[in-house]
């Protein structure tokens, strides 16, 4: 039964990328078939699929080898030292993930799944939460998991001296203070306004809120085993690589794995080779840009993860050049031909933006026929130019950083405003150069990086599992990463209205509003929302890829 | 002999004091603030200020210079701004790595180089002759990311002879890690060949026409003895020169190498310290290659001037 199951599975599985996303967000959240049968029909899987794969899924998930250690590449290494609240980079994320947990899990499909707290519940207008841990869970010094281990844990995640990079995700939503311990197993979270998303918040999408013992002593992750996950860290040296064995006394059960272990590669083409000569099994992020070779290799297995990481090209509205006109704007954007761009630099792998951060992925999506796809048109865009009174075009310099495909983004953007006379110059920085200075935000300023304050760039943007984060950062008046200067009463009204609402069709009222006042202004240019990926041998059984990019690995195995 | 070497040891303290000035003045000039750096974007600059005066980074340039050099010789490295480990715990362990990869590459190159070079020499003019030059040669223009990549591929991914990474196991006994590092030792070799046969032939070819091999020749020695004893010992002097001005890049500039085979040498961490703005690790890094070429190159001095009677009694004169 279990290799008639994986064939079936795996034939269906590399149909191509809609149906591998699919059986992996079904197989990984364990989505009931009636949800299972709604995604799939939205995606168009025939009939008969759909029913192959409930069929062959009737029964039990095959059951996991057990025994191994996973060998695992993670590029880049982290750059600084491994303390949850403070992550800011992947190396740092991918190697806290896979030792710790949160309190709710996003699994594919931004579905909220329990991890260390059991249920959420809001008050009425969704402004205070109740969450309930699990019991029996022991942190891996031996103590037991209460909600004082909780409230430590947030109070440090929305502490704004303490370091953590949270906050901007937490602005607006909770602050010091917030955060009060019902009883032994109950928290509850009193917030600075109605936020119906709240639980993507206390989720996995907030990678840095792994929690931790009240006890806690920083610097000490990686020298002392005190996380609640399947594995505990062993050992680990900078820039080259981590160990971790099972915790046998995981709330969850017995792991497959006997342990995993993490080499750091800095450059991609070295992980890629190890990966095809089996010298690691799992490669916890790649991308199409720089590990093409990996694709349509017969000894890997490409993980992909429907999600919405992106990037943004902000247009500075404030300064005194053609950029703050909304019809130049307006004409840049549209010169732009998506679903080529989508195809050159991810094939299949990711959706067509449409200049607001309302990603495909996410149900608070309007879509077509409501919010229209914004298309190439040349024609348009010169009468728009012509109207700005810029028919002859202008010259602008275009800042961004040397990350995955963004240098042929770049090259893409400056052919394409070509075609409207605009004569594009680019100036692409190393990363920490593109993110260098200060960016203490408003009342202050931006500070003196380039990356909010080029006239126009193109900016890396991760997954989030609600676009709370674009709203309130990007897009918000005075918001810390609004590097187009943007300020909109309207917009700023819309997107209140949209993170309070609770019932889907009331955030889908507030976001039509929001992403047509975005399209009038195009303050920033959305070109796609790509999938998260990740690649493995054969071997590698029960890994799903996180659109965050953690590494889980509680239920993975070696065959 | 004695007055040779202090004189020697001198010129390398000197050199190493000018290399000290000059990679702490670098680092001083790299744009951006260590505590801005450390505490990240959104800190207060009061606390950016608080941090930098804790690190001792906001006292007169000198001070910070002469308390830097002070702690290094005294065998304290400083702590890792990034990582918040003593530099000493991250740089001895991938020092020791590029010394073990360099001793690899060396125990590789050498002979095969010296013996091809000759050899080309001896065949000069001949098939032998143009297909070691042209050969090394190529090589030599090959970018080593280009030729490294290709080893892997071939040996590592392909023929599955060799491991395709260099990071051997943490048990691993002697051959193992032998093992390993024979991959990127044979693209070093690719990168080094050309330029060391080369040097090898010219001498070789130099020493051949000289007078004392015709006169050996005329006093009717044979062949191998001419060579062994009068060709050889003249011809690699220029060749060792060349080799151990090659110990600064196999130590510490393997960074492409140390990437492709995502191996922990010290090239890679002062890369990644520049590239994160790690000034402690970074500075010191520097000086420990540094001296690590001193060194080598004062064996260098010191095997040439044995092999070489006029060197010794030139310094003496």
């Amino acid at each position: 039964m279990n290799r008639e199951w994986r064939e079936q599975v795996e034939g269906i599985r590399q149909r191509g990328p809609i149906e591998r996303t699919l059986l992996d967000e079904y197989f990984d959240i364990r989505y009931d078939r009636r949800e299972f049968i709604r995604r799939a029909t939205v995606f168009g899987l025939s009939l008969s699929t759909i029913a192959m794969v409930l069929e062959s899924c009737g029964t039990t998930n095959p059951t996991p080898k057990v025994g191994g250690r996973l060998k695992v590449g993670i590029i880049p290494p982290p750059a600084h030292t491994i303390e949850p609240h403070t992550f800011a980079d992947q190396g740092a994320l991918e190697t806290g993930s896979i030792a710790g947990e949160h309190l709710i899990r996003t699994a594919a499909g931004l579905q909220l799944v329990p991890e260390l707290a059991t249920s959420w519940t809001p008050n009425s207008d969704a402004s205070s939460w109740t969450v309930k841990l699990r019991s029996q869970v022991k942190f891996q010094t031996g103590q037991a998991m209460t909600a004082d281990d909780v409230v430590a844990t947030y109070n440090r995640l929305v502490d704004p001296n303490s370091g953590s990079q949270a906050i901007s995700a937490f602005k607006g939503s909770l602050s010091p203070g917030g955060i009060t311990k019902v009883d032994d197993l109950t928290v509850k979270f009193q917030l600075d306004a109605p936020t119906a998303s709240f639980p993507y918040l206390l989720s996995s999408t907030t990678y840095q809120g792994i929690i931790l013992p009240a006890n806690y002593k920083l610097g000490s992750f990686t020298s002392t085993p005190q996380t609640t996950g399947a594995f505990k860290i062993t050992s680990y040296t900078p820039g080259v690589g981590a160990k971790y064995d099972r915790y046998n006394d995981w709330w969850g059960g017995h792991a497959a794995l006997d342990g995993v272990d993490v080499t750091y590669y800095s450059d991609a083409a070295a992980a890629d080779s190890a990966l095809i000569a089996g010298t690691i099994d799992l490669i916890g992020q790649i991308q199409l840009a720089t590990d093409r070779s990996l694709f349509n290799n017969p000894k890997v297995q490409i993980f992909s993860a429907h999600g919405a990481t992106h990037r943004q090209v902000p247009m500075r509205v404030d300064l005194n050049n053609p950029l703050k006109d909304s019809k130049v704007r307006q004409a840049i954007a549209l010169t732009l031909d998506r679903p080529s761009i989508v195809k050159t630099l991810f094939t299949s792998y990711a959706d067509i933006g449409n200049d607001t951060p309302w990603a495909p992925v996410y149900p608070s999506s309007v879509g077509a026929p409501d919010i229209a796809q914004r298309a190439q048109d040349l024609t348009k865009a010169k009468q728009l130019m012509s109207a700005a009174g810029f028919a002859n075009g202008f010259s602008i310099t275009l800042t961004t950083e040397q990350t995955g495909e963004i240098p042929q983004l770049a090259q893409i953007i400056q052919s394409s405003v070509k075609q409207i006379g605009i004569d594009m110059k680019l100036d692409i920085l190393t990363a920490t150069a593109y993110f260098d200075g200060s960016q203490t935000g408003p009342p202050s300023g931006w500070g003196n990086t380039p990356w909010l304050n080029a006239p126009i760039n193109i900016t890396d943007w991760g997954h989030r599992a609600v676009p709370n984060v674009f709203l309130t950062a990007a897009l918000e008046t005075g918001g810390v990463w609004n590097a187009a200067h943007y300020s909109s009463p309207e917009f700023d009204a819309a997107a209140k209205g949209f993170i309070g609402a609770i019932s889907l069709s009331d955030q889908k009222k507030f976001s039509k509003q929001a992403e047509t006042i975005l399209l009038a202004d195009t303050p920033v240019i959305f070109p796609y929302f790509y999938y998260y990926l990740a690649a493995g041998s054969k071997s590698v059984k029960g890994y799903y890829g996180d659109p965050q990019g953690n590494v889980f690995l509680s239920h993975t195995s070696l065959g | 002999m004695l007055r040779f070497l202090l004189r020697r040891f001198g010129l390398a303290l000197a050199t190493l004091f000018v290399l000290s000035v000059l990679v702490f003045a670098a680092s001083q000039l790299l744009p951006g603030d260590i505590g801005r750096n450390v505490l990240g974007p959104f800190a207060s600059p009061a606390d950016v200020q608080r941090l930098d005066h804790e690190l001792g980074v906001d006292r007169p340039v000198y001070v910070q210079y002469l308390d830097w050099v002070w702690k290094f010789i005294h065998g304290n490295l400083g702590t890792s701004l990034e990582y918040q480990v003593p530099v000493a715990s991250l740089l001895g362990p991938s020092l020791i790595n590029s010394l073990k990869l360099a001793a690899v590459a060396f125990a590789l190159v050498v002979p095969l180089s010296i013996f091809g070079g000759v050899f080309a020499a001896l065949r000069r003019g001949r098939l032998p002759d143009r297909v070691i030059t042209l050969t090394g040669l190529s090589f030599t223009a090959v970018p080593e990311f280009i030729s490294a990549i290709v080893l892997i591929l071939i040996f590592g991914v392909l023929l599955s002879w060799l491991p395709v990474t260099a990071a051997y196991p943490a048990d691993a006994d002697f051959f193992t890690q032998v093992y390993y590092l024979l991959l990127p030792g044979m693209a070093l070799v690719l990168v080094l060949f050309g330029y060391i046969a080369r040097m090898a032939r010219t001498g070789t070819i130099d020493a051949l026409e000289s007078d004392y091999t015709r006169t050996a020749f005329l006093k009717g020695l044979d062949t191998a003895t001419v060579i062994r004893r009068h060709v050889l010992r003249n011809s690699l002097l220029p060749t060792i020169a060349v080799i151990a001005t090659q110990m600064g890049y196999l130590i510490g500039g393997l960074v492409v190498i140390e990437k492709l085979f995502n191996y922990n040498g010290i090239g890679q961490r002062i890369y990644t310290a520049a590239v994160n703005k790690d000034f402690t690790m970074l500075q010191s890094g520097v000086l420990v290659i540094g001296l690590v070429y001193l060194i080598a190159t004062l064996i260098a001095d010191i095997l040439y001037s044995l092999l070489n009677p006029r060197i010794r009694y030139a310094a003496a004169e």
